[in-house]
């Protein structure tokens, strides 16, 4: 169930929005290139949030990726040039290639294991819980297998929980 | 008055030696001299602390710049409300502010529990003072906060100017009442692991503390933003900087844990579980505050950074060490009952939520370390910036707001097809209809806002179908009028119907950040006086500037019309004054935000740059769609949490009984 849930949130967090290095779409759009670069002035944001007063990272950087979009290239050779020029850290998210896989797919894989430790507590839970399971044989109260007399039960406790 | 505040510190450390030692030898040799003894040192421990802080604050009010704290972080002109902020601006006063508050909990937790928890209270003690004892050891050894200057300046270098706002006088109170409080069910948990009384009193005990922990957490995680918001000028207020994410963490395991504590009051399961998310709460408390003093992770709010990292960095391996080795000697004690009747019932929505926070929690842990880890193994510098935490956190933030919907209405013990059906018909209608209207009305709107205000429509609808439910079964019983069976509602069951609420302002914050990150439009113009610009159904005219300043700062300021479109019309509704301002003490200029708030968006104009001599501005504007209600949410959320720590007339009279010596009772 739960690794389900990784792979369900992997999905999404797909259809969301790839890493970068992974992106067919070559959009390079000035927006889009200066959310992916970070600004180097300390500041921890990216080159577009970032809008210290006469930044000397972010104002040279921006008039920067407009000479790159105006010489035609592509959103992953801007990134790339970016890349050679300044280092990986001017990325504002690790490329989805080598060790840096990792800081993208550990956490769902994490989620993952946490799901199936879940999921194996949950059937081990049900196995041990009287009329939980079929075949379940622990001791306890006999459980209810007459249908009318369960849904009569089910019933009761529904009200049950509703009033409470 | 340092030689007062130095001697308070020293005194309060030498205390909390003998409370612990005396709480330790009495608990082991059942001695109860000894554990009154450090019962009283707990006592000692806060009156000295708190004469530590009246010394520091005298200081910095009577502005003895000779004192290396009150030089480094105050001014003659920094007003009084700032320079009494000022105790905690600075890395010295904010652990001497951080040791306060620890003390002064450990008195409450003394008092509350004078004749209850007896032999758990001198390990809570202990706990308690040792946590003490080491911030108090770092002031006495390392950073004192009243160390003197070989000269007096003839004026302070100020606060910080990004610090001078009004949110940074209650968010890091907020934020550290919250992370302090944490130390209450770590104390008591590490106490029911040492005493092996590993029942639900521990629990029972220390569910307020962990509410109000949370609360607190809460909200100096939103006035942390708020303050970013109005301060940073960036048009945001969250960018997944390390500090924030240190603060974030707890909240995300505190969450985990309100919820799984449920577990174990109603069904005596998980016990194991909930150990590990107090001492990870509690942890994680120290590894922010780590992250914050150690530089060793940049990031733009480490006003107190230092070098004590390695000191914070040893005590939370110690603080590790002892509580995985408790909790595994005391492992064959912990046993649950391990029973459950179905997946489709509350108990397993719970354990999804908890499975969910504790992967955002770690997801969050994982990229704030990463760029060490990088450089570590690879030897390169890397950066995980918003855009990783944003892609990464967004799935799984949808699959929480849909567990919070389906919490409350999925049947503890075993749902049936038939009750699934009747609970959640109506607010999974709500939530399509949400999603295919965000997808046919909403300009620029895309897949995931879709699924976003789909999700937060349906848990909102289920928490107005318990309400609905609740107050229909009153009526019909008790044939009340709807606002009084409302009103009894919640208060005959405020931990119920107060979580419901939180869930509301839950669903509200989410909201709020979904659309401003989605809907966000964002301008950047050049304008002569008299120009305008137009942004999303908004104007802004620049009608000039104005400028004045003081001995403190001197201030810049565009005039600024708003005008909203009406029709064909411009109406102007209002005037906006965003400023530059220069602080003279520490010669640093800032960019202070205007903003017009309405219920539907947010205009935050920056003031960009000012040619004096063209009288030309640059200004930048940004639409926030939905942000107050983030805010709204807030309070929402904070209202939710005082009806869940209310207590009820049931809890007052046991309290008021309690109160009433045994001898003065009335015979029955």
């Amino acid at each position: 169930m739960g690794a389900a849930l990784a792979a369900l949130a992997m999905a999404v967090a797909l259809l969301v929005g790839r890493p970068h290095a992974a992106r067919a779409a070559d959009d390079a759009t000035q927006t889009q290139i200066e959310t992916d670069l970070t600004c180097q002035c300390g500041c921890g944001l990216t080159v577009h949030a970032c809008n210290h007063l006469n930044c000397s990272s972010g104002i040279p950087l921006k008039e920067e990726i407009a000479q790159q979009i105006a010489s035609g290239r592509s959103r992953s050779d801007i990134l790339s040039y970016f890349q050679t020029k300044y280092g990986e850290k001017i990325l504002s998210s690790p490329t989805a290639t080598g060790f840096n896989l990792a800081a993208w797919t550990v956490p769902f894989a994490a989620i993952a294991v946490g799901g199936v430790i879940v999921a194996l507590a949950l059937a081990r839970w049900r196995r041990t819980t009287p009329g939980a399971a079929a075949e379940s044989t622990a001791a306890g109260p006999a459980p209810v297998t007459d249908p009318a007399l369960r849904a009569r039960l089910d019933s009761a406790l529904e009200d049950f929980e509703r009033r409470s | 008055m340092t030689e007062i505040g130095r001697l308070a510190i020293v005194l309060g450390w030498i205390v909390a030696l003998w409370g612990i030692a005396a709480s330790v030898a009495g608990a082991l040799r059942r001695d109860r001299t000894l554990i009154a003894s450090g019962s009283h040192a707990a006592f000692a421990f806060s009156a000295a602390t708190g004469i530590a802080v009246a010394a520091l604050l005298d200081l910095l009010v009577t502005r003895d710049f000779n004192v290396e704290y009150v030089a480094a972080y105050s001014s003659s002109t920094l007003p009084l409300w700032y320079t009494i902020a000022a105790l905690w601006g600075g890395m010295k006063g904010s652990l001497l502010w951080w040791t306060f508050i620890l003390a002064v909990c450990n008195a409450i937790v003394q008092v509350q529990n004078r004749r209850k928890n007896r032999d758990q209270m001198p390990w809570v003690t202990a706990t308690m003072l040792a946590v003490g004892a080491f911030f108090l050891s770092l002031l006495v050894f390392v950073t004192d906060p009243f160390e003197r200057l070989p000269f007096t300046p003839a004026e302070g270098s100020d606060l910080n100017p990004l610090l001078q706002n009004y949110w940074m006088t209650i968010h890091p109170p907020s934020l550290y009442v919250g992370y302090v409080t944490t130390t209450v069910p770590f104390a008591f948990a590490i106490a029911a692991l040492a005493t092996g009384k590993l029942g639900d009193a521990w629990i029972r005990t220390t569910r307020r503390w962990a509410i109000f922990s949370w609360f607190f957490l809460t909200l100096g995680n939103l006035f942390g933003a708020a303050w970013a918001y109005v301060v940073l000028g960036w048009g945001g207020y969250w960018a997944w900087d390390p500090v924030e994410n240190a603060a974030f963490m707890p909240w995300l395991t505190a969450t985990a844990f309100l919820h799984s504590v449920m577990i174990q009051e109603k069904k005596d399961m998980l016990k194991v579980w909930n150990m590990v998310l107090v001492i990870l709460t509690f942890a994680l408390t120290i590894f922010g505050t780590f992250l914050t003093r150690s530089g060793v992770i940049s990031s733009v709010h480490s006003f107190t950074q230092s070098g004590l990292g390695p000191f914070f960095m040893g005590f939370l391996l110690v603080i590790l060490a002892v509580s995985i080795g408790l909790l595994v000697w005391r492992l064959p004690l912990l046993k649950s009952r391990s029973e459950l009747e179905s997946v489709f019932s509350r108990e397993a929505a719970f354990l999804l939520n908890n499975l969910v926070l504790v992967g955002i929690a770690f997801t969050v842990f994982w990229g704030t370390v990463f760029p060490v880890l990088s450089e570590w193994v690879r030897g390169v510098k890397i950066t995980v910036g918003p855009p990783f935490f944003n892609r990464v956190n967004a799935p799984l933030a949808l699959v929480l707001v849909f567990l919070m919907g389906v919490g409350p209405i999925i049947a503890w013990r075993r749902a049936t097809w038939r009750s699934l059906r009747r609970s959640f018909l109506a607010p999974l209608a709500a939530g399509v209809v949400a999603g295919a209207a965000t997808l046919l009305f909403a300009s620029g709107a895309n897949f995931y806002a879709a699924v976003a205000f789909s999700v937060a429509a349906f848990a909102l609808a289920t928490v107005a179908s318990e309400f609905w439910r609740g107050v229909r079964v009153r009526r019909e019983m008790m044939g009340e009028a709807p606002w009084t069976a409302l009103s009894r509602l919640i208060g005959k069951n405020r931990r119920r119907y107060g979580g419901y609420i939180v869930h509301v302002g839950t669903a509200m914050v989410f909201i709020g950040i979904v659309a401003s990150s989605i809907f966000k439009v964002e301008v950047q113009k050049s304008l002569a006086v008299g120009q305008s610009v137009d942004v999303a159904g908004y104007a802004l005219r620049y009608d000039g500037i104005k400028a004045n300043e003081d001995a403190h700062v001197a201030r810049t300021a565009a005039v600024v019309s708003v005008f909203e479109r009406r029709g064909d019309e411009l109406v102007r509704v209002g005037t906006v004054e965003p400023e530059k301002r220069f602080y003279k003490k520490p010669k640093q200029p800032t960019t202070e935000v205007s903003i017009w708030s309405t219920l539907g968006a947010d205009l935050y104009v920056v003031l960009g740059s000012y040619d004096p001599e063209t009288r030309t501005a640059v200004f930048q504007a940004f639409l926030n769609p939905l942000i107050s209600w983030m805010w709204i949410g807030g309070v929402v959320m904070a209202l939710g949490t005082g009806i869940c720590m209310w207590p009820s007339y049931a809890e007052r009279t046991a309290t008021a009984d309690a109160r009433v010596p045994v001898g003065s009772r009335a015979a029955p």
